[in-house]
């Protein structure tokens, strides 16, 4: 019973200790990039360095706009065969599909999936 | 490897039958594509036995190539498609080994490139939207449209929003085929156009002085093609993912 102030103190510290550690973990798992589930030994993960990252993002940019614009032209091409209407339809979706390229290419840019620059 | 007088850079892409095999008049006959195709299964599944026969705790370098294969694999799915998209694992991991495989493999002089085939690439990218599709269908049903309506816009541009996702969703198989296709076409035609640039300039008399100079360029591409190979397989693999959480999670 004598040293019973003293256990007290010592448990108030280490609860302390805990919140402090617990409170830093979750700031660091709050950063960008910080604590998205991976272990920091895969550091060099294709798509981490910056030449891969960069370049593998500019690619998947240029192929998701190019391939709204040519979806939209072959949608136009097809329907204007089947009613007969070219190039009005042609058209149309040309521009819609070059929206939805703008589109694609915008939630890239929003909306970062997976980790750091992709 | 192109030494001959007429050097045919797109030589390297011809399918041709190994075994020729005709049912009913469609072609199905064993090609070199196709040979490479298992040679590629065959690596995969020897890498995959072999590693993981003995579960020692300091891991040899085959069970070490093993695990981090997979946990890269699982780290990418549960940070694009969290951890509900593991169920997909078996899926993800097939596709990205794959394409790793056939991208390094294609590396290797003298062999085919797979994946510089369109149909392969197109198949594959198929093969992952239609599981998008068929999943979230299944789980979701009628639901799994709302992932083309996104919620508050206006009704007066509604119609127009929803045609422009639905033609942003048609274009995803075409961008992921494409991609793939295209950076392995184009690699292998530079990395051949080179090798030829030496080939031509050392029976070009004098101008053979400079021949080294394509033959440094060669090597550079080499270890390049080798960095595009990895990354190729990356972005299929993450862009699987990402699809998936599309499934998994409709409507933004």
């Amino acid at each position: 019973m004598a040293n019973g102030p003293d256990e007290k103190d010592e448990d108030a510290a280490l609860r302390a200790r805990l919140d402090a550690l617990s409170s830093k973990l979750d700031a660091h798992q709050a950063a960008p990039g910080g604590g998205d589930g991976s272990n920091p030994g895969d550091g060099s993960q294709p798509g981490d360095g910056s030449l891969g990252g960069a370049m593998s993002l500019g690619l998947r940019v240029m192929t998701e706009f190019v391939a709204g614009i040519v979806t939209g032209a072959l949608i136009g091409w097809q329907l204007d065969k089947w009613c007969g209407t070219s190039p009005v339809l042609l058209i149309v979706f040309l521009t819609l599909g070059t929206a939805a390229g703008f589109w694609n290419v915008y939630r890239i840019a929003t909306k970062p999936t997976g980790r750091g620059p992709l | 490897m192109a030494a001959e007088q007429g050097i045919d850079p797109i030589h390297q892409f011809r399918v041709e039958p190994i075994i020729p095999i005709h049912i009913g008049g469609v072609d199905v006959s064993f090609t070199n594509s196709a040979l490479f195709m298992l040679i590629i299964v065959g690596l995969a599944s020897l890498l995959m036995v072999f590693g993981t026969s003995r579960n020692a705790l300091v891991p040899s370098r085959l069970q070490s190539a093993a695990e981090m294969g997979y946990e890269f694999v699982a780290s990418t799915i549960k940070t694009a498609a969290g951890t509900e998209g593991m169920r997909f694992f078996p899926f993800v991991f097939s596709i990205f080994i794959f394409v790793l495989f056939s991208n390094l493999l294609g590396l290797v002089p003298y062999a085919f490139t797979v994946t510089s085939q369109i149909v392969v690439t197109f198949a594959l990218a198929i093969l992952v939207i239609g599981t998008v599709i068929g999943y979230g269908v299944y789980r979701h049903g009628a639901h799994f449209l709302h992932l083309f309506v996104p919620s508050g816009v206006s009704p007066l541009l509604l119609p127009f929003i929803v045609l422009i996702e639905v033609i942003s969703f048609v274009s995803r198989p075409i961008s992921l085929s494409v991609r793939l296709f295209a950076n392995m076409l184009a690699g292998h035609i530079t990395l051949k156009v080179f090798g030829a640039f030496v080939a031509s300039l050392l029976g070009a008399g004098a101008f053979a002085v400079i021949a080294p100079l394509p033959l440094a360029m060669t090597v550079i591409l080499t270890g390049f093609e080798l960095l595009v190979a990895v990354l190729q397989a990356y972005v299929f693999a993450i862009l699987t993912c990402v699809y998936l959480n599309d499934a998994i999670h409709p409507g933004h």
